[in-house]
C-alpha cells in the first residue's frame, strides 16, 4: 500500500529536499493486534543519500499506537515554515510548535514529548536531521532505527522534528474465535522453541558473536570484552520488546564502571555498538557504547560513521586524504572518532562534505570511488569476504535503495542455511514455487550449490510479504512464519478470503513498482554494481579472506558476479541488459499504469 | 467446608519487557478487541528503566495475563480464603 500511495502521488525526479517530496508512514494490517512481532513501521520517500525511492522499516510502538488510533498510513507533504511536531491521538491530529525541542537530540526530544503527552510511540530526528545530513536517520522510541539513507534529513527539510502517536480505539478481529485458536498454537510453538531463552538472554548477540570477528583479526583481548559473559555482566541493563513480541531482543544498556559510568543507551541491537568496536581505534567496549550513544542522539547512522572512520583512516595512512585537507590531525583513536561524529552532525569544516554522503566524498579524489565499499551511495553492511555470498550480501547490490540490510532475509542468513535439504524446507515455508527449485539449485559454477541471484528474488518477495503485513523479519521470528500461516492470520483478522498466491503476488507487485519508480529516477543495471573492493583479498589479522560463494567452494569473479545478476533479473522477469521489468511482467502484475 | 481459591498475582516489574501481550490478551477476553488501554492490567513507562504495572478495578484475577506473560513478569500465587 505504501508503494502504491507513493507512486500515485510522487512526481519523478523531485529533489529529496523539495517540499514536494513525500514521506508516507505505513502500518500493516496485522499491526496493533497480538500476532507475534506485528509492530513494524514502514516509511517510503525519495532518499537524499542515494536519490532512490525506497522503503525503510522500524519497530517499537509507533505503528502500534497509530493503528490503535485508527490510522493505517500518514502522508507527509509540503514544508512547515517553522519547526513543528505532529501529534496524533485518536481523531485529534495537530501540528504543534517544536521550538523548545528544535536543536535537542533524539533522546531529549523523545523524553520531552513522552513526558508531555504520556504513553505514546515517537519518531524523532536529532541535530543531524535538522542539518540535512544525508545519512541521518530517525529513532522510534529512542531505540529502533528508521530511515537509513537520510529520512532524518527529509523530516528536517520539512521542519518536522517528531511524530507522536497515541491510540485508544482498539482493533476488532473479524473471526476472533478461530484467530485465538491459531494464535494459541503459534505462541505455544514459540514458547517451546528450545533456543528461546538464550535469544532473550543474549538478544542479537546470539545472531552474530562479535568476538568471533575480533578473534579472526587476531585481537583476542578486544574479543574478550564482547563475550556473552561481559555483555551480561557489564552492559545489559534491561531487555525490552516491541508490542506483541515474544522474542524480545532490544536493549537498554548501562555502562557500570570507568569514565562513562552511569551512561544509559537504548539500542535495537547490541550488535550496533559492538560492530563499531571492531574497527581499529576504539580500544574498550565502553568507548564503543559511548560513541554509539552520541551517534544515536544526533540521529546519525552508526554503520555509516564506522565505515567513514575506517575509510578516512585508510586514505589518510596512504596520504590520499591529508591532515591539511581534513583540517585537523587524523589519528585512529577514540578522540578522532568522536570529532568525526561532531563535525558530521554539525556540518563543520570537512564534516560538511561528509554530511553530503559518499557520493560527495568521491568527488574529492578520483581514486576514492575505487576504494569505497558502497552501492548506489550507501556503505555495505554485510561483508561477503567474511560472511560469504548469501542473499543478504547479494541483495545489497540489487536493492533499489542501495546497500541495505533488511531485504534479503532468507535461508542464507548468517548462521542459517546448512544443507540443501534444509534449504528446501525454508523454501516451502517462504512460498517459493517448486518449479523454481531446479533453477535455484543451478548456480553458475557447480560447486556453489545454490544460485543466490535466483534465490534473492524469492527472499525479497518473502521479506516484502512480512513487511507489508507489519511482521518482524528478524531470523528468530521469521522462522515461525510461513506463507500459509501469515495468509491465515491475515484472513482471520480482516475477514477477507485471500489466497496465499495473491499475497505473494502483491509482494512481487510492490517490488516491481519500486523498481519502476527508480527507473524513472535514472537507475538501471549500471547501478547494480558489486563494489570493486570485494574482488580484492581482505586482510583480517593473519587471515586473508577472498570473495567466495555461500558454501566457500568457489571464488566469485566479476564474470560469476555478472552471471548472478543475469540470473536475478531473469528470475524477476526483467530485461537483463537494463534491468527493466519486461512488458509481459508488467502486464501480469497489472502495473501498466506505472510504466 | 468448601474453600474458595484466592488468586494473587505477583508482579516482577524488572522482568517486564513492555511487550503488552498481557494487555492484549485481557482486552480480547473482556472487550472482544485488542485494546491495551481498555485492559484491566495497565503498564506505565513500558520502556523506561522500571515499568509500572497495576491492576484496575474490575479485574477478576482470571489469571490469563499470567498465563500469556512470556517473560515471568507476572506470577500466580494461589491461596485459600
Amino acid at each position: 500500500m505504501n508503494c502504491k500511495l507513493f507512486a500515485d502521488r510522487f512526481k519523478p525526479l523531485t529533489d529529496p529536499f523539495s517540499s514536494k517530496n513525500l514521506i508516507i508512514f505505513g502500518t500493516g494490517p496485522l499491526v496493533g493486534t497480538i500476532v507475534p512481532g506485528s509492530s513494524r513501521t514502514v516509511a517510503i520517500s525519495k532518499f537524499p543519500a542515494t536519490g532512490a525511492v525506497a522503503n525503510s522499516c522500524g519497530s517499537m510502538s509507533f505503528a502500534f499506537n497509530l493503528k490503535q488510533a485508527g490510522f493505517d498510513h500518514i502522508i507527509i507533504t509540503g514544508k512547515s515554515e517553522k519547526p513543528v511536531y505532529l501529534h496524533i491521538s485518536d481523531d485529534h491530529v495537530e501540528l504543534s510548535k517544536a521550538k523548545v525541542i528544535w536543536g535537542k537530540d533524539i533522546v531529549e526530544t523523545t523524553n520531552f514529548l513522552k513526558k508531555k503527552h504520556g504513553s505514546s510511540g515517537v519518531i524523532a530526528i536529532g541535530q543531524a536531521g535538522e542539518k540535512l545530513v544525508k545519512s541521518s536517520m530517525t529513532l522510534i522510541d529512542k531505540t529502533s532505527t528508521l530511515g537509513r539513507g537520510g529520512l532524518g534529513a527529509i523530516m528536517g527539510s520539512k521542519n518536522l522534528k517528531a511524530i507522536l502517536t497515541q491510540g485508544t480505539k482498539g482493533i476488532p478481529i473479524a473471526e476472533l474465535k478461530k484467530f485465538n485458536k491459531l494464535y494459541k498454537n503459534l505462541i505455544e510453538r514459540i514458547r517451546k522453541y528450545p533456543h528461546r531463552d538464550s535469544w532473550i538472554e543474549l538478544g542479537m548477540l546470539r545472531s552474530l558473536p562479535v568476538g568471533m570477528l575480533l578473534t579472526a583479526k587476531g585481537q583476542k583481548k578486544k574479543a574478550r570484552q564482547c563475550s556473552d559473559r561481559m555483555y551480561l555482566k557489564k552492559m545489559k541493563k534491561r531487555r525490552i520488546a516491541c508490542p506483541s513480541c515474544p522474542m524480545a531482543d532490544k536493549d537498554i544498556l548501562e555502562i557500570r564502571e570507568g569514565e562513562y559510568s552511569g551512561l544509559i543507551n537504548y539500542t535495537s541491537s547490541i550488535i550496533n555498538p559492538l560492530m563499531m568496536f571492531i574497527v581499529d581505534g576504539l580500544d574498550t567496549y565502553d568507548q564503543a557504547i559511548k560513541a554509539f550513544d552520541l551517534i544515536s542522539r544526533y540521529g546519525l547512522d552508526s554503520l555509516t560513521m564506522t565505515a567513514l572512520f575506517e575509510f578516512i583512516s585508510k586514505m589518510n595512512e596512504i596520504d590520499l586524504l591529508t591532515n591539511e585537507e581534513l583540517g585537523f590531525e587524523w589519528k585512529r583513536d577514540y578522540k578522532t572518532f568522536n570529532h568525526l561524529i561532531e563535525i558530521t552532525a554539525k556540518r563543520e569544516g570537512f564534516g560538511d562534505i561528509l554530511a553530503d554522503g559518499w557520493k560527495k566524498l568521491a568527488e574529492q579524489n578520483k581514486t576514492f570511488s575505487n576504494e569505497m565499499l558502497t552501492v548506489k551511495g550507501l556503505d555495505v553492511i554485510f561483508e561477503p569476504r567474511f560472511l560469504r555470498l548469501g542473499t543478504m550480501e547479494f541483495e545489497q547490490v540489487v536493492n533499489p535503495k542501495g546497500a541495505h540490510v533488511a531485504s534479503g532475509g532468507s535461508p542464507t542468513y548468517v548462521g542459517a542455511g546448512g544443507t540443501l535439504d534444509k534449504m528446501k524446507s525454508h523454501f516451502n515455508r517462504m512460498g517459493i514455487p517448486e518449479t523454481a527449485f531446479s533453477r535455484i539449485f543451478d548456480p553458475p559454477k557447480k560447486g556453489m550449490g545454490v544460485n543466490v541471484g535466483r534465490l534473492t528474488r524469492y527472499s525479497e518477495d518473502w521479506y516484502t510479504v512480512l513487511t507489508s503485513l507489519g511482521l518482524c523479519a528478524r531470523a528468530q521470528m521469521n522462522r515461525f512464519f510461513s506463507l500459509d500461516l501469515v495468509t491465515d492470520l491475515y484472513n482471520l483478522i480482516t475477514g477477507f478470503n485471500l489466497h496465499q498466491e495473491e499475497l505473494r503476488l502483491s509482494a512481487e507487485r510492490s517490488w516491481n513498482l519500486l523498481k519502476l519508480m527508480n527507473l524513472k529516477e535514472g537507475f538501471s543495471r549500471k547501478d547494480d554494481k558489486f563494489p570493486n573492493g570485494w574482488f580484492k583479498p581482505l586482510k583480517m589479522g593473519e587471515n586473508v579472506l577472498k570473495f567466495q560463494d555461500f558454501y566457500g567452494e568457489v571464488i566469485i569473479t566479476q564474470d560469476i558476479a555478472n552471471e548472478l545478476l543475469d540470473d536475478y533479473y531473469d528470475e524477476r522477469g526483467w530485461d537483463k541488459q537494463n534491468s527493466y521489468p519486461t512488458i509481459s511482467k508488467i502486464k501480469a502484475l497489472a502495473l501498466e499504469k506505472y510504466f | 467446608m468448601v474453600k474458595s481459591k484466592l488468586i494473587e498475582i505477583i508482579i516482577h516489574e524488572e522482568r517486564c519487557t513492555g511487550c503488552r501481550i498481557c494487555q492484549l490478551i485481557c482486552s480480547s477476553i473482556y472487550k472482544n478487541k485488542y485494546s491495551p488501554t481498555e485492559a484491566f492490567i495497565q503498564i506505565v513507562d513500558a520502556y523506561e528503566l522500571i515499568p509500572k504495572i497495576s491492576f484496575l478495578d474490575g479485574c477478576t484475577h482470571c489469571g490469563q495475563c499470567v498465563n500469556y506473560c512470556l517473560y515471568g513478569a507476572l506470577e500466580l500465587k494461589e491461596g485459600e480464603e
